[in-house]
């Protein structure tokens, strides 16, 4: 995902500049000048204004405004006074669509996270040793598990079987549509990842080129696009050998070291044939001495894939003698008399250049190869066949871009020659540029599996960067590019915590950031939350959530969250505003609506903030309720006891005192037994609060309960009637 | 924790559908050979929500888009059933409105579509809809409080407001328990039974003793077996699963979590996190004598889909690394789960 | 790459965005304040009007929201500098609705910029006034956004002793440092366009438990540049650096500033002034620091919008610009 729109310039000089690091995925193409984009907004001059507004991750919304057009100026009426737009900054490679993207953005989140995991164990069981390095006997295995479980994930499109062209003419097909992005990955697989096939590296390198030469087309003349003409023309070919591009593919062909296809076509040749076998043989012969001989070719490396030709030899002193042998049979056949007897020009001077390329002729390889990689490539099947250091790879490298120069440069020669170079900023930089922060954050762990030098390197704590490594640099950009999605936010904290320094900081304010409005996406951010222990930000993000919703009327949902983030101040307040109401409503018959919510607020004091008074209130109205008659004594009885503990209660208004003693004034003036229902201590308590309510009275804030103007004096006098009976009783 | 593995793991296959799935359910099948699903999906780089029926192939498993309707909003509730012998699906949306879709009987083509719009049922999104059997009725909650009933009929819909707790009490999930009753479910761990026998209020209330440790938490969804209508079966929030039988008012029956890992060494929790559906899993068996809660299946945000038994260790069918946002279990062919993850892709469980 | 989201009224002035950039605000010069609303969750398209009303008489310059913490509200600065706060509410079972909750305004001065913070307590909002001086409101209610009590007022000074009577300010900037979850002490920077040079540098002001009171901990300015007009201030997120990173635009350019965390003995905290760009031709009209800190967005009189970044060598540079076109 590099910036916006990036055009591959001239090669290596701008990726000396860009290895200075870009931090977010824009990509300059020189420091000096700045690239302009254009902002197209769809807006006529003249503009007056602009604001702009970063929205989640790096996307920066830009807000345009015209100046107000006067009124009946006679400009037209209901004129667009500005546009508001989105511009993303980290826009996908584009070969790959958005959601191919979030795809395998989805499928790298579980091996990156198992590596991390493994990274972790190992490092804690060597606590011991002063090494951070997670260098360990098996460490490139779990890196090479790795790499393949995300290189599973950046195969393209299966492509059908084309059956249009009948077997035997079909010269090549492929499973897949390669993708440069997997080029890319398995490049820096075998170079840095793979341990095991270190000594195989050149053989690897053709392999790589087999699967993907394709992808140069785009900039550069390749044998496979040289192949894919060749086919199409093939079905009209009468005498393939006749045709001069027969030859010159084959030698293509031969030079980048598809054995396969090119015994293929060569049993293409005419003298096959049944009806010429007789008057041909010769030239048959040597057809098929060359098939043989191709066929035959030493190969250094541990097996074939499936299907492909050669003698493959693991140990280098087997090879070196099949090598040896294999060369003089060559020279011999190329010595032979036989070529004079041969009379069609074209297959002898075809067959005899085909022998010169595996007889590592340079002039014959710089024909036949189409470009330098090709070039460099076929060094190491006929020139250079044994195990070559990527210094000198490099040499030759540079040897081949002279001979076959280039006047534009595809996005993976950048990173092939940094890889040579053995330059990890150079290979980092190519990297975020060409294929974005997504392959920097999980390239970054084939790199340090690499070498050492490139561990220390990008493990190490920069000044420069705010005290963060490389490393976490790219998985911070990474992160942020994550969350510029509503969908892939949520996979950006697998990515924050695995960096030691500023990653939690971020996630903390990635995690304020997201909307609470919808419970099931609250949800979401609080188990984030949970998962990695900041209960200080979901109680934020829950206090958020209570006052939206108390705000927007859902008091049941305002006071749930209120009382989940523990947030006692303002569940305070809205027990007074509720308690107003409550004062209002819940004598009538309105119980039933408060019913729900009495019963969320739970028994739990502590965080209700107060609130647990209405659930007592409502206990102590409902056992009211229960002594309608004279007759039951128990009822009147736990009623009062309801009262008492309500009035003893610190956590009762103040305002409910008179009115709950009025509401209970049956209870006081209880006439059907010759006991009170009080006793003398319960009574003097009431009697207290009474007191202390006359005194609360003359306080300017308080406020007078809606009761009949007789109601405190009513209960003052059967208070006292009660004294005097409790009094007399005891 | 001890969790069973299936001796015979289901085959799993998880097709990726480059959208969001907000919803995902089985329609009734009519015939063994045409089976279909739907799915609600959301399509965040246009920004076009729709709701999709894909046939479904068993062997081998695909599921090939068959027909859609454009949604005005994104999708929050989906629910399937049978009226009148055609297969219908309703859809409430975050902006609040709700769509009856009737499709053919015999290749679910959709052919016509009554909705009721945003304003006059919910004020906000409809958090939960649920469909009588025979879905003659549908069942509405929302966070704002209120609860309506709208009657289906061929070519109308009709609503009418059942209860309205003005905003003091918010609803989260509904289940038909019959023709004349339901459940809800909402914030703290609350259900509540109606009864449409009984206007006004609620008919019964669920006053749980929760363990003191516990956080109490929202109810995402409810299920009521037909065999056994005084149970309701809920999840909630660290794995929760319990049962509210309404003959033991006070004590929840706990499945999974719950404080389970506080002390409580014999129920275990399958997951850590929401349990954002149940549903009582007709494939396992069990005798019918037993007065055991029937066996229950479960998704949640950590990306668990098992099935619990009181009583027994739970049944782990699925372990993703994202989360199971819903689930069904064909009706038919109850071997078959379909279940949407989190990572804009599809699972389906075949279990052997 | 510019996706368009929605078509603004004739005669909009001025927007922002919400804490999660799910709301827009929008003011116009006839006094309307527009509310708009993404249709879906999640969605980055179908923005809708979901309030529209004239809510005064003249020119609305500038739209702030309130913290999420306290509701979705927002403060609207008039031209005649005043302030009106307004919250969606719905009170006693009415629809929810916008409601104009207070109104702040004096006649000796006009109210330049606003900006709220949050301390440990309360919601606090800063105002700087044409005359110079800086009037810190505090909330006392957290859920009423209509009670607000006066706690400061300062002018923008370093020295405590020295006043300016006759100060005449243009615009104001201020930013509170981004809070991070943690507790902490709130503090702010600010600085002026105006006629009196002791006025104009940013200063970092932070509070005082103790005493109660504001402090000037540190000056954003070099010596030969005390005087300068700001244009923008911008306090960067932080999400671990060792130091705070603070943006101060001037007709000289765009200065990046660290302060460090430890004061000196006089209470003064280190600061230092790490780049000096040039870009913008002219006035510098917003600044914005992406969540992680490490890019900085500008837009000025030049109608381009800036980005810049630091480099792996610690270096600042430019790093993209934008043209608006048609």
């Amino acid at each position: 995902m590099p910036g916006v729109a990036s055009d591959s310039g001239d090669g290596r000089s701008e990726v000396s500049v860009s290895s200075n690091g870009a931090l977010v995925p824009i990509s300059t193409e020189a420091r000096n000048s700045i690239v302009v984009y254009p902002l197209h907004h769809g807006l006529e001059p003249p503009i007056a204004r602009l604001a702009i507004s970063w929205s989640r991750g790096n996307s920066l919304r830009v807000s345009v405004f015209r100046p107000p057009s006067v009124e009946g100026s006679g400009e037209s009426e209901g004129q667009v006074g500005g546009k508001v737009v989105e511009v993303k900054l980290s826009d996908g490679d584009p070969e790959i669509s958005d959601a191919q993207w979030r795809r395998i953005a989805y499928g790298s989140v579980s091996p990156f996270a198992l590596l991390q995991s493994r990274r972790s164990a190992i490092s804690s069981l060597s606590w011991g040793s002063a090494s951070t390095s997670p260098y360990h006997l098996d460490w490139w295995e779990y890196v090479m598990e790795y790499s393949k479980d995300i290189s599973s994930l950046l195969s393209g499109p299966k492509l059908p079987s084309n059956p249009i062209i009948e077997d035997s003419k079909t010269i090549f097909k492929k499973g897949e549509e390669p993708t440069s992005l997997k080029a890319a990955w398995e490049l820096m697989e075998l170079f840095y990842a793979d341990k095991q096939s270190q000594a195989w590296l050149p053989e690897r390198l053709v392999d790589w080129l087999a699967d993907y030469d394709s992808l140069f087309s785009s900039t550069l003349a390749t044998t496979h696009s040289k192949l894919v003409d060749f086919q199409n023309v093939l079905v009209n070919l009468q005498v393939i050998e006749d045709n001069p591009k027969y030859w010159e593919v084959m030698s293509s062909a031969l030079a980048v070291g598809w054995l396969d296809i090119v015994v293929k076509m060569l049993r293409l040749h005419g003298s096959y044939q049944l009806d010429q076998l007789s008057n041909r043989e010769i030239e048959n012969g040597l057809v098929e001495a060359v098939a043989v001989l191709v066929s035959k070719m030493p190969r250094l490396r541990p097996e074939s894939a499936a299907g492909q030709l050669g003698d493959c030899l693991k140990s280098k002193p087997d090879f070196i003698k099949a090598w040896e042998k294999w060369r003089s049979q060559i020279t011999k056949l190329d010595c032979s008399a036989f070529w004079i007897q041969c009379n069609n020009h074209q297959t002898r001077e075809g067959l005899k250049n085909m022998l010169q390329i595996m007889l590592g002729n340079t002039e014959s390889l710089c024909t036949a190869t189409c470009n330098w990689i090709e070039l460099f490539i076929s060094h190491f099947l006929y020139i250079r066949p044994f195990t070559m250091g990527v210094d000198s790879m490099y040499i030759l490298a540079q040897k081949c871009i002279q001979l076959k120069p280039v006047s534009s440069a595809h996005r993976l020669t950048g990173l092939m020659i940094g890889i040579l170079g053995e330059n990890t900023e150079v290979v980092l930089a190519e990297c975020s540029r060409e294929y974005g922060p997504w392959m920097v954050a999980h390239a970054i762990e084939l790199l340090t599996a690499g070498s050492e030098h490139a561990e220390i390197l990008l493990h190490e704590e920069r000044h420069n960067l705010g005290g963060i490594s490389i490393v976490e640099l790219h998985r911070l950009v990474y992160a942020q590019v994550l969350s510029s999605h509503a969908l892939t936010w949520q996979i950006a904290p697998i990515y924050l915590t695995s960096c030691m320094k500023q990653g939690m900081g971020l996630l903390e304010i990635l995690l304020y950031k997201q909307p609470v409005q919808h419970n099931e996406m609250l949800l979401k951010n609080i188990e984030i939350c949970r998962l990695y222990d900041l209960y200080h930000v979901s109680s934020n993000i829950m206090k958020v959530a209570g006052v939206y919703h108390w705000k927007h009327g859902r008091i049941g949902s305002g006071v749930f969250w209120l009382q989940q983030a523990q947030d006692a101040i303002r569940l305070h307040k809205i027990a007074q505003q509720l308690f107003d109401s409550v004062g209002k409503s819940i004598s009538d018959e309105s119980f039933k609506q408060w019913e729900g919510l009495i019963e969320l607020l739970g028994s739990e004091s502590k965080t209700a903030g107060g609130l647990e008074f209405l659930r007592k209130y409502r206990d102590f109205k409902k056992s009211l309720q229960r002594v309608p008659g004279e007759k039951s004594i128990d009822a009147a009885r736990e009623a009062v006891q309801s009262l008492i503990l309500l009035m003893k209660n610190p956590s009762t208004p103040q305002r409910f005192w008179l009115p709950l003693l009025y509401d209970s004034l049956k209870l006081l003036n209880w006439q059907d037994q010759d006991h009170p229902l009080l006793n003398v201590s319960e009574t003097n308590l009431l009697l207290n609060k009474l007191q202390e309510l006359s005194l609360a009275r003359l306080r300017p804030d308080f406020i007078e309960p809606s009761l009949p103007p007789n109601a405190l004096s009513s209960v003052r006098l059967a208070l006292a009637t009660n004294l005097g009976r409790a009094m007399l009783d005891e | 924790m001890a969790v069973t593995a299936l001796s015979e793991r289901p085959e799993i296959h998880r097709l990726p559908q480059y959208k969001y799935v907000d919803a995902v359910r089985w329609l009734p099948a009519s015939s063994a050979f045409d089976r279909f699903a739907a799915l609600a999906l959301f399509d965040s780089d246009s920004g076009a929500c729709s709701i999709e029926i894909h046939s479904f192939q068993p062997n081998p498993v695909t599921l090939s888009p068959h027909s859609s309707w454009v949604s005005p909003s994104r999708v929050f509730s989906l629910k399937t059933s049978q009226f009148r012998q055609k297969p219908i699906i309703v859809a409430s949306t975050f902006a609040g409105s709700l769509h009856f879709l009737f499709s053919d009987p015999a290749d679910a083509s959709l052919e016509s579509e009554v909705s009721v719009p945003e304003n006059p049922l919910h004020s906000g999104t409809i958090s939960c809809i649920d469909l009588m059997d025979g879905g003659v009725e549908c069942v509405t909650v929302g966070e704002d409080g209120r609860i309506n009933l709208v009657a289906i009929g061929d070519s109308n819909v009709t609503p009418r407001r059942v209860f309205d707790s003005s905003g003091l009490v918010s609803y989260t999930a509904a289940k038909w328990a019959s023709p004349m009753e339901f459940a809800t479910g909402g914030y703290g761990f609350s259900l509540q039974w109606w009864d449409q026998r009984k206007p006004g209020g609620p008919a019964s209330q669920f006053k749980g003793n929760w363990p003191q440790k516990m956080t109490p938490g929202i109810v995402h969804s409810i299920d009521i077996h037909p065999s056994r209508k005084h149970t309701c079966l809920a999840g909630g929030p660290l794995g929760t699963v319990f049962a509210w039988d309404l003959r033991w008012q006070q004590q929840p029956i706990i499945l999974s979590g719950g404080g389970a890992g506080a002390g409580n060494t014999s129920i275990q929790s399958i997951s850590e996190s929401e349990v954002w559906e149940v549903l009582y899993d007709p494939y396992v068996k069990h005798s019918t004598t037993s007065s055991r809660i029937l066996p229950s299946m479960i998704c949640s945000e950590d990306g668990i889909l098992a099935v619990l038994e009181q009583g027994g260790d739970p049944i782990e069918l699925l372990a993703e690394p994202c989360a199971i946002n819903s689930f069904d279990i064909d009706r038919h062919y109850p071997s078959d789960v379909i279940c949407s993850l989190e990572w804009e892709a599809i699972a389906i469980l075949s279990r052997q | 790459m510019a996706e368009p989201l929605l078509t603004l009224d004739n005669g909009t002035t001025c927007s922002s965005w919400n804490f999660s950039g799910t709301r827009l605000a929008t003011g116009s010069a006839i006094g309307t304040l527009s509310i708009f609303d993404f249709r879906d969750p999640a969605s980055s398209s179908s923005l809708r009007c979901t309030f529209k009303s004239g809510v005064h008489d003249g020119n609305i310059v500038k739209v702030v929201w309130v913290p999420p913490e306290y509701g979705d509200a927002v403060a609207c600065i008039l031209a005649d500098g005043t302030v009106s706060l307004w919250e969606e509410v719905a009170e006693d079972s009415q629809p929810l609705q916008w409601k104009m909750c207070k109104s702040f305004g004096s006649s000796s001065s006009k109210v330049l910029d606003v900006q709220f913070g949050m301390s440990l307590t309360s919601l606090k909002m800063v105002a700087a006034c044409s005359d110079g001086h800086v009037r810190v409101h505090e909330l006392l209610d957290p859920l009423e956004l209509k009670n607000w009590q006066l706690q400061a007022e300062f002018q923008n000074v370093i020295e405590s002793g020295s006043a300016f009577g006759k100060a005449l300010c243009l615009s104001a900037s201020i930013s509170w440092k981004p809070h991070n979850g943690q507790c902490q002490e709130s503090s702010f920077v600010l600085g002026f366009n105006s006629n009196t040079s002791e006025l104009n540098s940013s200063k970092v002001w932070e509070f005082d438990q103790a005493h109660q009171r504001w402090l000037p901990v540190a000056e954003l300015a070099r010596p030969e540049g005390k005087g300068d007009q700001v244009y923008a201030v911008a306090w960067a997120p932080n999400i671990g650096r060792p130091h705070e990173t603070i943006a101060v635009a001037t007709h000289k350019g765009l200065a990046i500033w660290h302060i460090g965390m430890n004061p000196d003995p006089d209470g003064r905290l280190p600061v230092e002034r790490v780049a000096l760009l040039s870009g913008h031709e002219g006035e510098v009209w917003q600044m914005e620091w992406d969540m992680s800190g490490m890019t900085l967005a500008t837009t000025g009189h030049d109608g381009m919008v800036r980005l810049w970044q630091s480099n792996l060598n610690g270096v600042w540079h430019q790093q993209a610009a934008f043209e608006s076109k048609s």
